[in-house]
Formats: structure tokens, sequence, C-alpha cells
């Protein structure tokens, strides 16, 4: 009765998308995929800076009951539990499929996306950490990247159990053997249907998409995963259609995108342009009354030095014609 | 393993057969080895077993070092070391012997998930319950796994995986988790995996795979284990095609296999029925 509106209030941040897509980023991308699937109503904040998230980090969903989640998995279940449940037409078989498909991704295709995306230094330093610089606001942006990173290659090299893994041949030449192998894997299951379950998406189309086509659309100088994808007819065929199908709005964003780029940039600018202007006279502000208390604590502890150093010549003489004075007092 | 050293070693493999000295090591068994490397051992030892490889199980408190990869098991075979499961089937394949032959290319994607699923899930939860249970750290997993050194060294190994594993949960997402959620998940898992079973002896009808030795693996070891709470178990013990298929596969591949042979005594606890 009451309850769709109730579920209206869930808010979703999530990264801003670029090349076409409605995300960078794949868990946020698996988001926005099931709750078109499941025609879960989110009210979205695309944001370039993780910190204004609830969670502080992305994505995030602002639940009125639970609280706001990050995890990808607990949002989905979330979103179930409010009957937008895009696998209700699985049997238990192809329930237990996805689980298992979902691993697949997880262990062999992440840790492949994470490198390709953060540690390779060609992709990272000409697309990512510019992407990330330019989206993040004023003063975050010169350590934002490079903290993500950080953060990813600790947790790339958690997942591989090496700790002196670095960017490198060998490195590459590995994750990327396991990535092709498992979107070889997920080619063959998929075949020639549109969706991996019947004729409707459900959750492990959400994830597959939410994987791969990142890969597919970002413009990546080392693309050598993406020519290994785009190979795979099947497989790029699957990400274009959900693309054009679920997300038409973003198809239409490339084009203007490529026709008219400035102006959209001034669009972007002009919310952030007004904070960038207080921000810089706050620092103003602040380095010029820094730059006055500064130099007026010198100044005073000049002046008590100064009567330290008048008062002690005084004790001295004090010291010196001590019975004088004393018998001065009593008199 | 590098990628060179594996490509060696794949050529290598293909010209010598199987030497009948090939040797398995794992952590000490009565004191010392933990639940998970347990279950990865004995899946290993299974699928050698399906295989029809012949292994000699020597046990050796310090063999999460002489591995190559720092985990265990591993196998010596002939003049080379090849440690975990996926490597060691690959390493079987290039010897000619393989289980997942027979499969068309559906099936083989699905094998090769559902044992990500185990590796991804069942393994994680085991690692969990192992090292981010206060009360099984303690009173299980951090005595037994420093159970060969002494006094100051212990500590510092076992604080070490410790916060290993834990920083490992952390970035994965598992660190926020309850010990409730993880028997969850290990529920989801086993019902995914019996669902997958159904009534079929093993995942692929009548031929088992490496899927169905790494399930066995944990599974029975699971089964057999005792932990601080019965928790773990009884979440298997609700399906009863993965109970019987656990018998199944005890029955045909290790039962069988006279006293006397390297691996009496896989599991430590009592057998499963």
């Amino acid at each position: 009765m009451a309850v769709p509106s109730q579920m209206a209030t869930s808010e979703l941040y999530c990264w801003e998308g670029d090349w076409g897509l409605p995300s960078v980023d794949t868990e946020c991308l698996i988001i926005l995929a099931y709750a078109k699937f499941a025609g879960a109503p989110l009210k979205l904040h695309k944001i370039g800076n993780p910190w204004r998230s609830p969670t502080g980090s992305l994505p995030a969903l602002k639940t009125s009951e639970n609280g706001s989640l990050s995890r990808p998995s607990d949002i989905i279940i979330h979103l179930r539990k409010q009957k937008y449940n895009a696998d209700f037409d699985l049997s238990a078989k192809e329930g237990a499929d996805t689980l298992a498909f979902i691993s697949l991704l997880e262990e062999k295709l992440m840790p492949a996306l994470v490198y390709t995306r953060w540690i390779d230094p060609k992709n990272y330093v000409e697309v990512t950490r510019r992407w990330h610089a330019e989206h993040a606001p004023f003063p975050l942006n010169f350590f934002l990247p490079g903290s993500i990173q950080r953060q990813q290659l600790q947790r790339l090299r958690l997942v591989r159990g090496d700790e002196e893994l670095t960017a490198g041949e060998e490195v590459e030449k590995e994750l990327y053997r396991d990535a092709m192998e498992c979107m070889n894997l997920i080619s063959q299951r998929l075949g020639s249907n549109k969706f991996f379950f019947g004729d409707s998406p459900s959750s492990l189309d959400a994830f597959v998409f939410g994987y791969l086509v990142p890969i597919l659309k970002m413009k990546l100088p080392n693309g050598r995963l993406q020519q290994h994808l785009k190979s795979l007819d099947n497989l790029s065929h699957f990400c274009s259609n959900i693309l054009a199908l679920y997300f038409p709005s973003e198809g239409r964003g490339i084009s203007r995108k490529v026709s008219s780029q400035p102006e959209g940039g001034d669009a972007d600018n002009e919310p952030g342009k007004r904070r960038k202007q207080l921000l810089s006279v706050l620092v103003a502000l602040g380095a010029m009354l820094s730059y006055a208390f500064l130099t007026g604590i010198v100044a005073i502890q000049h002046v008590q030095q100064e009567a330290l150093d008048h008062r002690s010549p005084g004790l001295r003489s004090l010291s010196s014609h001590g019975e004088e004075e004393d018998g001065e007092e009593e008199g | 393993m590098s990628l060179a050293a594996e490509a060696f070693v794949s050529q290598i493999a293909a010209a010598e057969p199987w030497p009948e000295n090939a040797t398995l090591y794992q952590p000490l068994r009565e004191d010392q080895i933990l639940l998970s490397d347990c279950a990865s051992s004995l899946a290993v030892q299974a699928y050698l077993r399906m295989c029809n490889l012949p292994v000699h199980v020597s046990c050796r408190s310090n063999a999460e070092y002489m591995s190559p990869s720092g985990k265990v098991p591993f196998v010596h075979v002939g003049n080379q070391v090849v440690s975990e499961l996926g490597p060691i089937v690959q390493f079987t394949k290039a010897k000619g012997h393989s289980l997942s032959d027979g499969l068309d290319d559906v099936q083989r994607a699905e094998m090769k998930a559902y044992m990500e699923l185990v590796n991804n899930m069942l393994l994680t939860a085991e690692l969990y319950i192992q090292w981010c249970d206060d009360t099984t750290a303690t009173e299980i997993s951090r005595p037994r796994y420093s159970s060969p050194y002494s006094w100051p060294l212990n500590q510092i190994l076992a604080y070490q995986k410790q916060w290993e594993v834990r920083r490992k949960m952390n970035a994965i997402g598992w660190a926020g988790k309850s010990l409730e959620q993880v028997y969850e998940d290990v529920s989801q898992c086993c019902q995914a995996l019996s669902q997958r079973l159904g009534t079929q002896p093993y995942f692929f009808n009548k031929q088992p795979t490496e899927l169905d030795a790494l399930v066995f693996g944990h599974l029975f070891t699971i089964l057999t284990t005792r932990l601080t709470s019965d928790e773990l178990g009884e979440k298997i013990k609700s399906y009863s095609n993965l109970l019987a298929f656990c018998r199944r596969i005890e029955q045909s591949y290790f039962e069988d296999s006279q006293a006397g042979s390297s691996s009496r005594g896989y599991s430590k606890g009592p057998s499963l029925f």
C-alpha cells in the first residue's frame, strides 16, 4: 500500500559515468543494472567524491530502515527484501549457477580489472588518475587518486597473497590469462542466449554486465582485455545490448559528449565554481590570519624576552644589594 | 609459480610418466594442520585417487614454508614441485591424466564456476572461522598452528598469520561480517552445491571431476573436524544428498584402498559413518 512510496526514499550514491557508461565503477554498475532489471526506483547521486557518500565509499545505498549499505550483495539483498527481485523466476538450480558464476567473476576477473585500471602504469597515469583528478573537488583531487590506488594495490596484494606484487609483465600475464579464461567460460555459458537465464535479465546478468562493460567501453592505452572481449562476439553484444535497453540516456550522452564537450564541461563547472571560489577565499583568509597570528606570537615572545632581559640585571642588582633593600622594606 | 616456470613444467611434465614415489606434503596431521589446509589437502588427495595416481603423504611441520606458493598442500613429483589443486590439475593434465575431458564447453564453464564458488565461499568461511572468530582462534587455531615451535616464535608466527588473514578479510569485505552471517553464507553455498548435485552420483553425472574432489575435501573435513561449535557441520548435515555424496566418495576412493597404503588416516577425525 504505502510501501512503494517508502521505497522511493532509498538513495544510491555511486561514481559518475563516462565513456557512455552510467558509472565507471564495477560495483556501482552492478547495482544500477540490478535496480533497472528489478524495476527498483532509486534516487541517484552520481558523484566523483567518495567522501560525500554516507559510508565514505562508493557505492552506498542510504535506506530509511537499515542505515547505509555499501557491499553490493547487501544492497541487492535489501532490494530483494523490498520485493524488487530480478531473480524471482529462477529455479533453484539457476540460483545456484548464479552464485557459482558470480564467484568465478570475483575470483578470476576482479583482480585483472583492478590491475588494468589502477596498477598498469600507463592506464593509471593516462586515464584513471586523470579521470579521478578531474572528477574530485579541488583539494581532494591531489591525493584522492593516489589513495584509491594504494588501497587497490593493497587489496590486490592480499587477494593474491603476494606482499611484493607490483606492476610487471609477469603479474600482468598471469592476471590477464585468468581473466581471459574467465571471459571464455562466461561466453561459453551464455552461448547464443540474450540473457543468462531465459528472456529476462537476472542478477547474474547484472554482475557480468558490471564486470565486462567497463572493459568494453573504457578507452585505456593498454587494452589487451578489451581486445579479447571484443573477439567474443556474444559477450560484447550482451553488454551493448543491456546498455542500449536499460541505459538509453547514456548512449545519447556519448554523442553529446563527443560533439559538445566544452558545453558539458561548463555545465559541470557551474556548481563547482562557487565552491572553488569560496574555498580559495577561505584558504587565502586562513593564510593571512595565520601569518598575522604567527608574527603576533613572535612579537609577544619578543616582548616577554625583553621584559626578562630587563629584569635579569635588576635581579642581579637585587641580589647584590639585597641587604640594603631588605632593610629598606623593613623600614 | 611463474609463467615461465609453468610453461617449462608442463613441457617436462608431458615427457615423463607419473612416478611411483610422488609425495604430497602437508602440515602435521595430529597437532598442527588447520581445517582449511586439511580440506585443501584432502581435496588434492581425492583428486589424485580419482585419477588413479599414487601419492605418498608426508607430514612436515614446515610444509607451508617448503611450498613454492606458501600454501599447502604441494606435491613433489619427479623433480617438480607443484602446489594447490588448480595447478596440480593442470600438471596432471599435461601428463595425460584428466577427469574433465568428457565435459562439453558449458559443463566445463560450470565446473570452473562451482570450483570458484567453493574457494570463494567455503574456503573463505573456513579461514574466517579459524582466524577471525576469537574463541576458535584462541582455543584451536593459534595453539595448533604454532605447535611445532617454542615460546617466543610460536606467538609471533601465530599472530602474524592471524593478522595476515584478517587483513585479507578486510580487503575482500568480510571483516564486517558477523559469525552468523558467515554461517549463513556457508549454508547458501551448500544449498547451491546441493541443488547442482541433485540426485546424480557426481556433479557431472557418472564420472567424478576435480569439482567433486574439491567439494569432497571441504565438506568431509568440515564434517569430521571438531571445532568450538558444531554449527558449521550442522549446516552441511541438513543436505542429505551432500552427505550421501561424501559417503560415496569416501567409500569408492578411500575405504577400499588397503591399510598400509600411504594415506591411511587421511582425516584425523572419525570417519563419517
